[in-house]
C-alpha cells in the first residue's frame, strides 16, 4: 500500500481524496468507494491493521509489566496526554506523545490525538447519541453562534444510514430531545440505575434516565457479520482495539469494507501539508503531502476532496492552504476560519452512597458504561440565566467488600472476599459550550514541525456561561440524588483544561451566509465547492451529546451530495 | 515514534533486567535505573511484603515475587521525590525496629514483626498509598510523613501486585478475558464471606 509506483500525474490522480482515516474519514472512504469512485485516503500516521496491529488486545492484566501503570518517565515526558484516562500501559501506543507533535498553547488546551490509520476511532468511549431538533435550531432560537443551515430532518435519514452499518445499541426511549435511532438491543440498567430511572420519571417532568447508547454489537445483524465483525464479548478493554470488531472503529468496519470494493488506496505516513487551489479552474485540484519517511513532498490530484483530519487539524490544513486567491487560508473569504471553536465542559462530578438493594449486584462488565441523562435544561424554553444545557452520565456500581486495613493471614483472605459492599452511584456533567470568536486557532509561522508545517496555536477557554452551567449541574444533581434518598453526596469540580473532553469542534463552521461561515448546508466550502469538511471542524454549535455519530451522518450525507453533483458536472 | 523515544523505550526494557540476587549484606547488590539497593534493603522489603501477604495454604509474597514487583514499580513508576522519601522512610523504619526490639526487622520474630506493623495500622490513613489497587491514576496522594509513606507504599504496591498477579486472578478470583459477560441483575443469595 505504501509503495505506490507514482511517476506520472495520471498515477497520482484519483476520483476523490480523503484526508484522515479516523471516524469521519473512514466513512468518507466507505461511501465514496461504495459509489464506485477511486479513492485515495491519506493518513499521516502508520498503518494499523484490524486485529494484527492490536498488540495488547489479548493480554491478561498480569502480563503488563507494570500492571497497566505507565513508567514515570513516560508520564513525565507526556504531561498533556497523560491526563487522558485511557492513556495507560495497554493503549499508550495509540496516542500521540507530547514531544512528537508539539503545538502552541496560548491558553491551556489538552489536545488529545491519535495519529494512525483509524485515528481516534480505536480509542473512543463509543457513546453515541443523535443530536435533536433543539440542537440544530438552538443558535437561531437562543441567539448564539449563527443559524445552522440544516435541521434535524435533513440529517435524520443519514443517522439511520450510519447507525445500521456501525451498530448502535440502545432503547427506543421516545424522548424528543434525544431522538431514537436504529438500535440493536440496549445494555440493561442495573438495579440501582433502574431505581433512579423510575424515581426520576415519577418525580421530574422532562427528565429521563436511560441506558447509555453506544457503538457496540450487542446482537449483530447480517450487515455487521458481512463486515467480518462479531458480537461484543463484554470485555471492556476496547481502547486496545477489539479483535471481534465488537465496537465500531474505522479499522474494523468502514476501512476494510472500502478496501473490499477494490476502489480504495490507503497511503499512511503522508502528512497533508495543504490543499492545492487551481486559480484557472476556480477549484481545488489536489493536495500536497510530506512523506514522513522520506520527508519528500508529493502531490496527488482529484475532483473531490474530503477533509477529515479531526477538527483542529482540519483547521490547520485549511489555514495552511494559502494561494493568491485565498491568502488567509482556503475558502476563507469571511475571515472566520479558525474561529468559533467550542468544546464540551466535563469538569464536574458527583458521587454518593446508596442504602439497600442488597439482593442485587452486577456480574461482568457493561460496555455501555451504565445510564445517560439527556439534557433537561432550557430545552423547551429558556429557564436559567445560562445558555444551553448539559447531559449527564449516570451509573451505579457495587464491588466486593475488601478492607485495606491490616495485614497478615486474615487480611490476605479478605482480599479475595466475595462479600458485596454497598452500592455507589456516580455522575459526570457533559456541558455544551458556546462558540465564540475569541475562541480560535491560528498558525504560528515562526515554529514548524518536523515536516515543515507551521504549528497550531490554540486559544480556547471557558467563560461565565460554563461556570453557571457547572453550578447548576451540581445543584440539580444534588437535588435529584437527595430526593432519591442517596447518602453522603459528594460533588466535585475540577479545572481541567478544554480539550480533555476530546470533543473539540468548530473553526470551519457551516452556515447559511458565506460572510459568517465557511461551509454550506452540504459541508462544501462556500468559496471552493469541491472541498468538503465533514469532521468536527464543521460544527456550527456543539450540542451536549457526544459528537462522533453526527460526524458520521454528515459525512455520508455530504458524500451523497458530492457524488450526485459530480455526476451533474457541478463539482 | 522518533528515534529518541525508541532509544528511551529500549532503555526501559533493558534496565528492568537489573535486579540481581543479594550477595553481601551492605554493598549495593541490585542496580536499578534510579537507585542502588543493598542486600539488607532487599531483605527488608521481602520480609515486609511477606508479613503483609504471608504464605498460608496458598502462596505468599515471596513465592509470588511481590518484593521484586515493589522495587520495579518504585524504580519505574514513581516520582523521584517519592523515591527519595521512600529511602528516608526506610531508614526511619529501621530506626524504629531497632528502638522497639534492638534488632533488624529481618531478625524479628513473627509476633514482633506484626507488632511493628500494627503501629502503622493504628495511625489514620494506613490505607495503601501510591498506586491504589485498581491501578487508577492517583491525582492527589495524601501527604504523610516519610515513615508512614514508606509503609503505605510498600503495602500499596504489595497488595496491587498481589491482586493483579496471575495466581490471584486465576485461582482466587477468576478474571475472564473472553467471553466476558454482563448480567445487570445478579441476585445475591447469601452475602457471606467466601
Ligand atoms: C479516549 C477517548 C474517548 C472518546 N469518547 C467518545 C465518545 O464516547 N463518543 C464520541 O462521540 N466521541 C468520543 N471521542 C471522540 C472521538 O474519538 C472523535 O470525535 C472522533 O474520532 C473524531 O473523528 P475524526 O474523523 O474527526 O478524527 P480522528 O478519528 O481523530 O481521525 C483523524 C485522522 O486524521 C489524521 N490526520 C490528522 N492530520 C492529518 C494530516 N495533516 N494529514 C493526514 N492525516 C492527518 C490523523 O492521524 C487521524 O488518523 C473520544 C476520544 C477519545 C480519545
Ligand atoms: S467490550 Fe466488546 S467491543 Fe470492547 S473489547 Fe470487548 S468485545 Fe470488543
Amino acid at each position: 500500500m505504501a509503495n505506490l509506483n507514482i511517476d506520472s500525474a495520471k498515477e497520482r490522480t484519483f476520483d476523490a481524496i480523503v484526508i484522515g482515516s479516523g471516524i469521519s474519514g473512514g466513512w468518507a472512504a466507505k461511501e465514496l468507494t461504495d459509489k464506485g469512485l477511486k479513492v485515495l485516503m491519506l493518513e499521516r500516521g502508520r498503518d494499523v491493521k484490524h486485529i494484527k496491529d492490536y498488540p495488547t488486545t489479548n493480554m491478561y492484566p498480569w502480563e503488563f509489566k507494570h500492571r497497566g501503570v505507565l513508567p514515570m518517565a513516560v508520564q513525565e515526558a507526556n504531561p498533556i496526554v497523560n491526563r487522558c484516562y485511557a492513556f495507560g500501559e495497554s493503549a499508550a501506543h495509540f496516542f500521540v506523545k507530547d514531544n512528537e507533535h508539539p503545538y502552541v498553547q496560548t491558553k491551556p488546551f489538552d489536545w488529545i490525538r491519535g495519529y494512525q490509520v483509524g485515528g481516534k476511532s480505536l480509542l473512543w468511549a463509543r457513546q453515541t447519541q443523535r443530536w435533536s431538533e433543539f440542537d440544530f435550531e438552538g443558535p437561531a432560537r437562543d441567539g448564539f453562534a449563527v443559524d445552522w443551515p440544516i435541521r434535524y430532518q435533513d440529517i435524520a435519514p443519514w443517522y439511520s444510514h450510519v447507525e445500521k452499518f456501525a451498530g448502535i445499541s440502545g432503547n427506543k426511549d421516545g424522548i424528543a430531545e434525544l431522538p431514537d435511532g436504529e438500535f440493536l438491543p440496549a445494555f440493561p440498567l442495573n438495579a440501582v440505575e433502574e431505581y433512579f430511572r423510575k424515581h426520576v420519571k415519577v418525580n421530574y417532568q422532562n427528565r429521563h434516565v436511560i441506558s447509555a447508547r453506544c457503538a457496540h454489537l450487542s446482537k449483530p445483524n447480517q450487515i455487521h457479520l458481512d463486515q467480518g465483525r462479531a458480537q461484543c464479548q463484554e470485555r471492556t478493554i476496547c481502547e486496545r482495539g477489539c479483535p471481534f470488531g465488537g465496537y465500531f472503529s474505522s479499522n474494523a468496519s468502514t476501512i476494510p469494507w472500502a478496501l473490499k470494493s477494490g476502489n480504495l488506496t490507503i497511503r499512511p505516513f503522508s502528512v497533508v501539508e495543504s490543499i492545492i487551489y487551481d486559480e484557472k479552474k476556480g477549484k481545488a485540484s489536489g493536495v500536497r503531502i510530506v512523506d514522513t519517511n522520506t520527508k519528500k513532498t508529493e502531490e496527488f490530484y482529484s475532483r473531490i476532496i474530503f477533509v477529515n483530519a479531526a477538527a483542529l487539524n482540519t483547521n490547520l490544513i485549511l489555514l495552511n492552504s494559502k494561494s493568491h486567491r485565498f491568502p488567509n487560508g482556503l475558502g476563507n473569504d469571511s475571515g472566520v476560519l479558525g474561529k468559533f471553536v467550542a468544546f464540551h465542559n466535563y469538569s464536574a462530578h458527583i458521587g454518593a452512597e446508596v442504602e439497600g438493594f442488597e439482593e442485587w449486584a452486577t456480574d461482568g462488565r457493561n460496555p455501555a458504561g451504565g445510564g445517560y441523562i439527556p439534557r433537561f435544561r432550557n430545552v423547551y424554553k429558556q429557564e436559567t440565566d445560562f445558555l444551553r444545557g448539559y447531559a449527564c452520565g449516570f451509573s451505579a456500581y457495587r464491588g466486593f467488600k475488601h478492607s485495606y486495613d491490616g495485614f497478615g493471614e486474615d487480611f490476605k483472605a479478605g482480599l479475595a472476599s466475595k462479600e458485596y459492599g454497598p452500592w455507589r452511584v456516580g455522575s459526570h456533567m457533559m456541558g455544551e459550550t458556546i462558540p465564540k470568536e475569541t475562541n480560535f486557532v491560528k498558525l504560528d509561522d515562526s515554529k514548524k514541525d518536523a515536516w515543515g508545517v507551521p504549528l497550531l496555536d490554540i486559544s480556547v477557554d471557558y467563560d461565565d456561561n460554563d461556570e453557571k452551567m457547572k453550578k447548576d449541574y451540581i445543584e440539580q444533581l444534588t437535588e435529584m440524588f437527595t430526593s432519591a434518598g442517596f447518602k453522603n453526596i459528594q460533588p466535585s469540580t475540577n479545572h481541567q483544561a478544554p480539550g480533555l473532553d476530546i470533543h473539540e469542534m468548530g473553526g470551519v463552521r457551516m452556515g447559511k451566509d458565506p460572510k459568517t461561515s465557511m461551509l454550506n448546508k452540504w459541508n462544501q466550502l462556500h468559496a471552493c465547492t469541491n472541498v468538503f469538511v465533514t469532521d468536527g471542524a464543521s460544527m456550527t454549535s456543539t450540542s451536549c451529546q457526544n459528537p462522533s455519530l453526527t460526524y458520521m451522518a454528515l459525512t455520508a450525507r455530504a458524500v451523497d451530495h458530492a457524488v450526485s453533483e459530480s455526476k451533474k458536472g457541478n463539482v | 515514534m522518533d528515534r529518541r523515544t525508541a532509544i528511551r523505550n529500549l532503555a526501559l526494557v533493558l534496565s528492568s533486567a537489573a535486579i540481581l540476587p543479594a550477595c553481601t549484606k551492605d554493598n549495593p547488590t541490585a542496580h536499578f535505573k534510579h537507585f542502588d539497593v543493598t542486600g539488607d534493603q532487599e531483605a527488608l522489603i521481602a520480609d515486609l511484603a511477606e508479613t503483609i501477604i504471608p504464605k498460608t495454604t496458598t502462596p505468599g509474597a515471596k513465592d509470588l515475587n511481590l518484593d521484586k514487583f515493589v522495587w520495579l514499580m518504585l524504580d519505574d513508576c514513581t516520582k523521584k521525590e517519592d523515591q527519595q522519601a521512600f529511602f528516608k522512610g526506610m531508614d526511619k523504619f529501621n530506626d524504629l525496629t531497632k528502638k522497639m526490639y534492638s534488632k533488624s526487622f529481618a531478625d524479628c520474630s513473627k509476633t514482633e514483626k506484626a507488632a511493628i506493623l500494627a503501629t502503622f495500622e493504628k495511625k489514620p490513613g494506613a490505607k495503601p498509598t501510591g498506586r491504589n489497587p485498581s491501578g487508577k491514576k492517583d491525582d492527589k496522594p495524601e501527604k504523610k510523613d516519610e515513615l508512614q509513606a514508606f509503609y503505605g507504599t510498600v503495602k500499596g504496591l504489595t497488595v496491587f501486585g498481589y491482586t493483579q498477579s496471575q495466581y490471584f486472578m486465576t485461582k482466587e478470583i477468576v478474571y475472564e478475558l473472553v467471553p466476558g459477560r454482563y448480567n445487570a441483575h445478579f441476585p445475591v443469595k447469601n452475602n457471606m464471606k467466601a
